[in-house]
């Protein structure tokens, strides 16, 4: 009973996870646990493997030819990187979204309904659409003009759109890799308003190198920096609270009071 | 190492910090003095320039509020400005106990009193100097010596005891002198008081450095009036 | 610090360049080289006029007709006004019995149109002849002279202005006389072969681009190579290309290309299909790297969206990869259908026919291409069939610019999707 309740609490969990491009390793024994329907923030200077973590929770990292993994990453009990592991079905669950709005050159409507069809979607588009467009607090902005391309909005909107179109293929997870780096301070408040929300039925992980988003936006904090031969190593993982009043290690202070290096 | 404009920023807070402690120490001592030399002139000059104390507590509050919004300091360094920011209003409140004790020297005027000048004398001499000594520990963010200042209140609250004690038997001995030998217990008072607020601040410097909040002495008023 | 402090100029000194001689040295060179730059642009505008100006100058001009029957001799009323009685009375009595026969196989001449009539009777009988002709400058210059001289030298003939770009010249098949040649089977040899090209290119060459792109792994030696070598490929000369055709198409895969296979009899292996297919070859190349620089223009980050939605590799290409990259695979397509339609020297080694009278009946008949005609008639004597090269030339032109803006009108559609 103890041991299902200790699986079932985290959303996501590594365990010694090591990852390499080709001879270089990026990360080097990374061990985490999400909590389920809370926001987590991954901090951590330029290059500290910080997104490279991100990526292999969907297996993003799939596509760089030369990377691999070691160590686990649990999802439902299962290790992703299991070969019985089908990486487009775990996508669809751990959804993404990424530093620079991309929407696709497509209407506003068929952005948010593409990925539902291609996962087999059969029910009501028109209401799948209206509903996620409202979960994403874009429904008001965009409701008299569906069809209009999804380009003509501006990049706070397009983010939303494409946390929309995550939204809309029903994941359990939300990864967001630096999705406020190109958007204005206004913009990038609702988006973690929008996170706030969004963490009551998602658990969201977002990688941030903005340090006061962190501190706004997430519930647990953990901070990555660089070992003595560049690969990036998990220093701390506590409550936000903490990580960004009176933090443990050294190395986290000198980063969040920004006395790093 | 980044982050030049907000140490130094930090730096002229503290300086302003120091300053004001030892505008508010000077009035102590000043108030103490025209207690004894019943110069009134003198007590009325130090009851005035608390207002140059107070102004000089917003001054420095703006200029931390200014620091937090510009610099968003994080951690250690926001652990810093809140403590500033308690540290200061410690300061002010300390300087309304010397402004209490300049009010007494005013109130009692020209009256011949028998006081317990001495314990008074050293209650004083003791608070300026843990107060000084608090305050040094405090900019250097020492821990060690901010935990050890707390415990010298013992001596002050000795002293106090025997103070009131011996006020209480002045009361008894001459009644015609009652109106005026009262206010003495609010010198003592404030001059304990003072010695609570300098606990404070030590609390606040191991605050800085450790990120740790408690209370260091157990002794507060309740205590003394039961 | 100390780099920034060993720079010449501050702010200070304003826009005031403190080294006036490096200064103007800096400026006359930015002049220099746009000058440069504008001398070529106008030099290759130079070119392209003079190469127009020479064909437009070819293709009209007057020219002095001569005529072997007098038409008043025939009868005392223009031909045009004849009736068909009139018509067939002359096409009798000026025509050799044998010649009558054949023409009343289809039925008696009295019943056949009359337009038929009238163009017997100047092509069998009237048979007027290009006795001179002039280019279209000296015709506007030196028209009186023109004139004067056509008068003394052939004094039964007469002179006209003569646009060698006409109507007939679209219509008529290939003929010995200059005067009564055509393009309409070279025309129409090309669209065939053009379609034929597109057809199987196309596909093709995406598909290899579109494999090479999102599948082959970069870091594999057999597709490196396969790489390199179309890379390669696209710079070989056409001719290699048409010996190719000649050993693959015409020869090899003879059954196929000549129709043996579907039933078509009596042919070689010299059809549309086979030189269609020697043109998808040369082009094939040319299409796969222009595929592939479009494909890989496509932003990755539309990919990354597409994948993280938990859609397949071929979800992806085929709804976000193809139709981003479709505008620049369309402009590459135009460019590569303007090679084809202009190479000649394939075309002879697969062995285009360069007298052919019929029309191509469909991708298993002999042909004859607008390039093949062109090369043909320039080769030849007579002056006359320089002016019908030069109004081939101007059919070859416009079809392909007509091709193109077919191609730009698909390409805009595409890019309009959005």
């Amino acid at each position: 009973m103890e041991d299902m309740n200790q699986s079932t609490k985290y959303a996501i969990e590594t365990r010694g996870l090591n990852i390499f491009y080709g001879d270089f390793q990026a990360v080097k024994d990374i061990s985490l646990q999400f909590e389920r329907n809370r926001i987590t923030a991954i901090i951590g200077p330029s290059g500290c493997g910080k997104s490279t973590v991100l990526r292999a929770f969907n297996r993003m990292n799939d596509f760089v030819p030369s990377a691999h993994a070691t160590g686990e990453v649990l999802y439902h009990d299962q290790n992703i990187y299991d070969p019985s592991v089908d990486a487009v079905q775990l996508r669809r669950l751990i959804g993404m979204v990424f530093q620079k709005p991309n929407p696709f050159p497509k209407s506003i409507y068929d952005n948010v309904a593409w990925g539902a069809k291609m996962n087999g979607f059969r029910g009501n588009t028109d209401d799948l659409v209206e509903e996620t467009l409202r979960q994403a607090a874009l429904w008001d902005e965009v409701k008299d003009n569906l069809k209009k391309s999804a380009l003509a909005l501006s990049g706070g909107q397009q983010q939303r759109l494409c946390i929309a179109r995550a939204l809309a293929v029903r994941p359990e997870i939300i990864l967001m890799d630096e999705p406020c780096s190109a958007l204005d301070p206004i913009a990038t408040l609702k988006i973690e308003d929008l996170m706030r929300e969004l963490s009551q039925n998602y658990t969201i992980i977002i990688v941030t190198h903005n340090m006061q988003q962190a501190a706004r936006a997430s519930d647990y904090t953990s901070f990555f920096t660089m070992d003595t031969d560049r690969s990036g190593i998990m220093v701390e993982y506590n409550e936000t609270s903490l990580i960004f009043t009176k933090p443990k290690d050294q190395r986290t202070e000198d980063y969040i009071t920004g006395r790093f290096g | 190492m980044p982050r030049n404009t907000l140490n130094r920023q930090l730096n002229m807070v503290q300086d302003e910090i120091l300053l004001l402690g030892s505008m508010v120490e000077q009035a102590t001592l000043a108030a103490v003095g025209t207690l004894k030399s019943r110069n009134l002139r003198e007590a009325k000059l130090v009851f005035e320039q608390d207002q140059i104390i107070n102004e000089k507590r917003f001054a420095i509050e703006n200029a931390i509020l200014i620091l937090m919004a510009t610099q968003q300091p994080m951690a250690r360094d926001l652990r810093t400005l809140a403590a500033l920011l308690e540290v200061n209003t410690e300061l002010e409140r300390i300087g309304d106990y010397a402004k209490g004790i300049a009010k007494v020297t005013l109130r009692m005027g020209g009256a011949e009193v028998n006081l317990p000048m001495m314990e008074i004398d050293q209650m004083a001499e003791l608070a300026v100097g843990m107060l000084h000594r608090a305050l040094s520990a405090f900019i250097e963010e020492n821990a060690n010596v901010a935990l050890a200042i707390p415990k010298e209140d013992d001596l002050i609250d000795a002293l106090f005891n025997t103070a009131y004690s011996k006020i209480l038997h002045e009361m008894v001995a001459n009644p015609a002198t009652i109106d005026s030998v009262n206010l003495a217990l609010w010198v003592i008072h404030n001059l304990e008081r003072m010695a609570d607020r300098v606990s404070n601040i030590c609390e606040r410097t191991v605050f800085i450095a450790t990120g740790e909040l408690f209370e260091m002495d157990g002794m507060d008023e309740e205590d003394l009036n039961v | 610090m100390k780099a920034t402090d060993n720079f010449s100029f501050s702010l200070d000194q304003g826009i005031q360049s403190p080294e006036k001689g490096f200064h103007n040295r800096r400026h006359q060179r930015a002049r220099l080289a746009q000058a440069a730059f504008r001398l070529t642009t106008l030099l290759a505008v130079i070119f392209l006029a003079t190469l127009l100006i020479t064909v437009l100058n070819k293709s009209m001009g007057y020219v002095v007709l001569e005529n072997k029957v007098d038409p008043f001799s025939l009868s005392d009323r223009p031909i045009s006004d004849l009736n068909n009685t009139e018509l067939a009375q002359i096409l009798r009595e000026n025509l050799r019995k044998n010649r009558v026969r054949t023409l009343e196989r289809a039925g008696f001449l009295e019943d056949q149109p009359r337009s038929t009539l009238v163009q017997l009777v100047n092509t069998e009988i009237i048979q007027p002849e290009v006795v001179e002709s002039y280019n279209l400058f000296p015709s506007l210059i030196n028209r009186s002279k023109i004139m004067a001289d056509a008068a003394v030298s052939y004094p039964t003939a007469r002179v006209e202005f003569r646009f060698w770009l006409n109507g007939a010249f679209l219509t008529n098949s290939m003929a010995s006389q200059p005067e009564l040649a055509g393009v309409r089977s070279a025309l129409l040899g090309s669209l065939q072969l053009i379609l034929i090209t597109i057809l199987t290119a196309f596909p093709i060459g995406v598909g290899a681009a579109i494999y090479l792109e999102e599948y082959a792994s970069h870091k594999s030696r057999i597709n490196r190579l396969i790489q390199t070598n179309i890379d390669n490929l696209a710079g070989v000369p056409s001719i290699v290309y048409g010996i190719l055709g000649l050993a693959l198409f015409v020869r090899a895969l003879h059954p196929l290309t000549s129709g043996a296979l579907f039933g078509v009899e009596g042919q070689n292996g010299r059809t549309i299909l086979s030189a269609g297919l020697t043109m998808a070859l040369l082009i094939l190349p040319l299409l796969i790297i222009n595929a592939q620089e479009a494909i890989r223009s496509v932003p990755i980050s539309l990919r990354q969206a597409s994948f993280g939605l938990g859609a397949t590799r071929w979800q992806t290409v085929w709804h976000h990869v193809l139709p981003g990259a479709m505008p620049g695979i369309l402009t590459g397509t135009i460019l590569a259908i303007s090679r084809a339609i202009g190479e000649t020297a394939p075309l002879i080694v697969v062995g285009a026919s360069t007298f052919i009278t019929s029309d191509p009946a469909g991708p298993f008949s002999s042909f004859t291409a607008l390039p093949i005609q062109i090369y043909n008639w320039t080769t030849r004597p007579q002056p006359a069939f320089q002016h019908i090269a030069a109004a081939a030339i101007l059919v070859l032109l416009i079809s392909l610019l007509s091709l193109n803006a077919v191609a730009i009108l698909l390409r805009n559609r595409f890019t309009k999707r959005v």
